[in-house]
């Protein structure tokens, strides 16, 4: 696999990954930590043809991202906690009508306003569920510079294989960090792009959303021949809106189920010195970093400790986590956020003994922190 | 443009499928040639009736109002048809009808008005 | 005249569901009837339509259509433009739509002259969600949301887009549907954001409980109150007060369209030009 080192922000890297995974159209809104991103991309984008622009607000960037998707573009935005609040309708109609796009959001503290030049990782439940209704969620979180990269090319697939939003999250701190990392070149990451799917039989033998229960809507691009509707109410397989009971009910089951079959390609998570490890310590994004060097210090005095870093955020890696929970005796969730990660740990270990280390003051945790936090569990 | 073929020797033909029993074709036609007729099974009770074809002027004011697709003008150059003149009877019977509530009245002044009683 | 729109509509889809003697309709025709003017390829037109009733619009037409969320349009169809700067590109919106919830976006749209097609179909009120009270409703109606009466004053939809900088601005009602159909014309032959407000009759929500319950009757309300521009200009001030002028009120084919603006950003980024200053424009605030 063909390498190259960058010295780079996380943002910056996130809008390269777009570039080289053949993005063609950007809209986003000044926010920060995120808008740097945009910066980036309004330059890099037009250079290769593509187009990138600054909408009036949030909502008009998820919409013109939504509609350069549905006419058969590669799409992405950019935002904040606050943005994904306002974008939340409209990803709702993203998931209804199955148009794939990325949604990249450098989490900041909040809730509202917030702190907006300080770390928080309090979008996990939001990206779980932005928009009312039901649906499930794809979500990642970078956990180093490299993963900028990396997960912003693989959301791009992800999102043109599942047909929806998927959303890639990354902290302040990863978003503004500037180091080195070591990502696959522009070559390998073109060569790995899986657009997606398309039907090219006659077009009146062409049903958008008449797919396997277990599979998602063929969105054949426009102005080529095949003309269908995308509504946002329930819709039958041609995409028209209908109130049939039957075909509501299969709709919103085969938005589920799309995913939950197929979680083993989107799991993604690092296992890092759990193999004897007694107490396994959960956590993602930057705070990964800082759980790492604490291990580090911990086992210098003979503690085992290990980490379990979920990339795939959502759907979680439940089966995996269970696996050492059942085995594991200490579990210990760290997070820059009031517990969102930890209810699903708990929910899937079905242990309510799952110790907690939450940080909500807008600073990184240090490693000095989390080996005070274990030490006296 | 495509235009569909007129029934034969007929200026004005309707869609009764389609024909929502709005009123607008009736009180837009200049000559009388349109009424509503009492139609228990129609949802609003009434439907179109072309009362008066001979009288058709060819204007197309109601296919361009109707909306919904319910009633068509033949083609003056493609159907060859040859419409007529506005006459004053033709006049008098419009207005007549839309004086009342677009159905063709039993009497009315050469003018149009309704005859009380 | 006996004009075959079957080649335009999604036929599984008809009878329409709007009321009957709903201005929709008679819209829904004219649009056809002017994009078949046009010679468009139906693989070629996106109608993007909002919420409301006018938003099952893009459901009858048989073109690439989108159905988004309230107020939107413009935003979608921003996005399917600029990603396909050779297509064309229709909004259909209600006043709702368009002028509360959507402002916004509608504004920015004209701000920035993008090629697209906006329809404005203003019928006074909210229609579909049963009369509650529109940024156009007249002062005085009854609203299911006003009671007591509309206090609310109004916008003027196409001043409101002069301003905002759409290089086309009409007006037209479904009083004149040729007229109707010979603006959409216009508008659709125009480069730049062409902003075109119909005036359409609701009497079902709008008309019932305000003395004009039939289509007739709401039909002659909007002639009361509509006037041809070259007549609308003579009146003195105080009479222009409770008319609207229709036709052509603005046409600006010189402005800047937005898409073809931004081929000069990719020119730059892509070594072809030097960089965009101020003196490439003769307005520079």
């Amino acid at each position: 696999m063909a390498n190259r080192e960058i010295i780079s922000t996380g943002n910056e890297l996130a809008a390269i990954a777009a570039v080289d995974a053949g993005c063609h159209f950007f809209a986003g809104y000044p926010l920060t930590p995120s808008s740097e991103i945009m910066h980036t991309l309004s330059d890099r984008l037009p250079a290769v043809g593509g187009v990138a622009i600054q909408m009036e607000d949030e909502i008009a960037s998820i919409c013109s991202v939504i509609g350069a998707s549905m006419s058969g573009k590669r799409a992405m935005t950019a935002t904040s906690g606050p943005g994904l609040s306002l974008k939340a309708e409209n990803l709702g109609l993203a998931q209804m009508t199955e148009v794939p796009l990325v949604c990249i959001d450098v989490m900041r503290g909040g809730p509202s306003t917030g702190l907006p030049t300080r770390v928080a990782q309090g979008d996990i439940s939001q990206s779980k569920h932005p928009s009312h209704g039901d649906y499930k969620s794809i979500t990642i979180c970078a956990g180093n510079l490299a993963e900028c990269y990396t997960q912003t090319a693989r959301a791009f697939n992800l999102a043109d294989r599942f047909m929806q939003p998927v959303f890639v999250l990354l902290d302040e701190t990863l978003g503004h960090m500037h180091g080195k990392a070591v990502i696959p070149t522009e070559e390998v990451t073109k060569s790995e792009i899986k657009s997606r799917k398309q039907f090219d039989g006659k077009p009146e033998e062409y049903f958008p959303y008449g797919v396997a229960q277990d599979e998602p809507a063929i969105l054949n691009t426009m102005f080529k021949g095949y003309r269908f509707h995308f509504t946002g109410l329930h819709h039958d397989k041609q995409g028209f809106p209908t109130e049939d009971m039957d075909t509501c009910r299969l709709l919103i089951e085969r938005l589920f189920n799309k995913v939950e079959a197929h979680t083993d390609e989107l799991e993604a998570y690092e296992e890092y010195k759990l193999e004897d490890a007694d107490i396994m310590i959960v956590a993602y994004g930057s705070v990964s970093l800082a759980v790492k060097e604490a291990i580090r210090i911990l086992r210098k005095e003979n503690i085992k400790v290990g980490l379990f870093r979920p990339i795939t955020i959502w759907p979680s890696p439940a089966e995996k986590i269970k696996e050492y929970t059942d085995k594991i005796e200490k579990i210990l969730c760290v997070e820059l956020n009031m517990g969102q990660y930890f209810h699903e740990v708990q929910r899937v270990s079905s242990r309510l003994d799952i110790d907690g280390l939450f940080k909500v003051n807008g600073r990184a945790i240090s490693p000095f922190e989390i080996v005070e936090k274990v030490k006296g569990l | 443009m495509s235009l569909l073929k007129a029934p034969v020797n007929t200026p004005v033909w309707i869609d009764i499928t389609k024909c929502k029993a709005c009123d607008i074709c009736v009180s837009s036609c200049p000559a009388g040639v349109l009424s509503m007729r009492k139609d228990p099974t129609s949802t609003l009770g009434a439907i179109i009736d072309v009362i008066a074809p001979d009288s058709c002027i060819g204007c197309t004011d109601c296919e361009i109002h109707c909306p919904d697709f319910a009633i068509y003008v033949a083609d003056k150059k493609g159907d060859g048809f040859k419409f007529a003149k506005l006459t004053k009877e033709a006049e008098a019977r419009a207005i007549a009808i839309k004086n009342n509530n677009c159905r063709l009245p039993l009497t009315y002044t050469t003018t149009g008005e309704l005859i009380d009683g | 005249m006996a004009f075959d729109y079957d080649k335009y509509l999604r036929l599984e889809k008809m009878p329409t569901l709007w009321c009957w003697g709903c201005g929709d309709g008679v819209i829904l025709k004219a649009v056809i009837r002017a994009i078949d003017k046009m010679g468009w390829d139906q693989d070629d037109v996106c109608v993007v339509s909002g919420i409301g009733c006018s938003g099952r619009f893009s459901s009858y037409l048989d073109f690439n259509t989108i159905h988004t969320t309230h107020g939107r349009t413009v935003a979608y169809a921003t996005g399917v433009k600029l990603a396909n700067p050779d297509k064309h590109v229709i909004c259909v919106a209600g006043d709702g739509d368009a002028l509360a919830i959507g402002g916004n976006h509608t504004i920015h749209g004209c701000r920035r002259n993008i090629d697209i097609h906006m329809i404005v179909i203003n019928n006074f009120i909210y229609g579909l969600t049963n009369s509650q009270t529109s940024p156009t409703t007249p002062r005085g109606m009854w609203t299911v949301s006003q009671k007591a009466g509309n206090i609310d004053p109004t916008f003027d939809a196409c001043k409101l887009a002069e301003s905002a900088g759409a290089s086309f601005v009409a007006r037209e009602s479904v009083i004149d549907p040729k007229k109707l159909e010979r603006t959409l014309v216009k508008g659709f032959s125009h480069k730049g954001f062409s902003f075109m407000e119909v005036l359409s009759n609701c009497h079902i929500n709008l008309g019932r409980k305000n003395k004009m319950a039939s289509a007739v009757e709401n039909l002659d309300w909007i002639d009361s109150i509509t006037m041809g521009k070259m007549k609308f200009d003579k009146l003195e001030e105080q009479e222009k007060t409770n008319f609207l002028p229709t036709g052509v009120l603005k046409e600006n084919s010189d402005a800047d369209e937005y898409c073809e603006m931004y081929q000069k950003i990719k020119d730059v980024h892509q070594g072809k030009r030097a960089k965009i200053t101020q003196n490439d424009f003769e307005k520079k605030i």
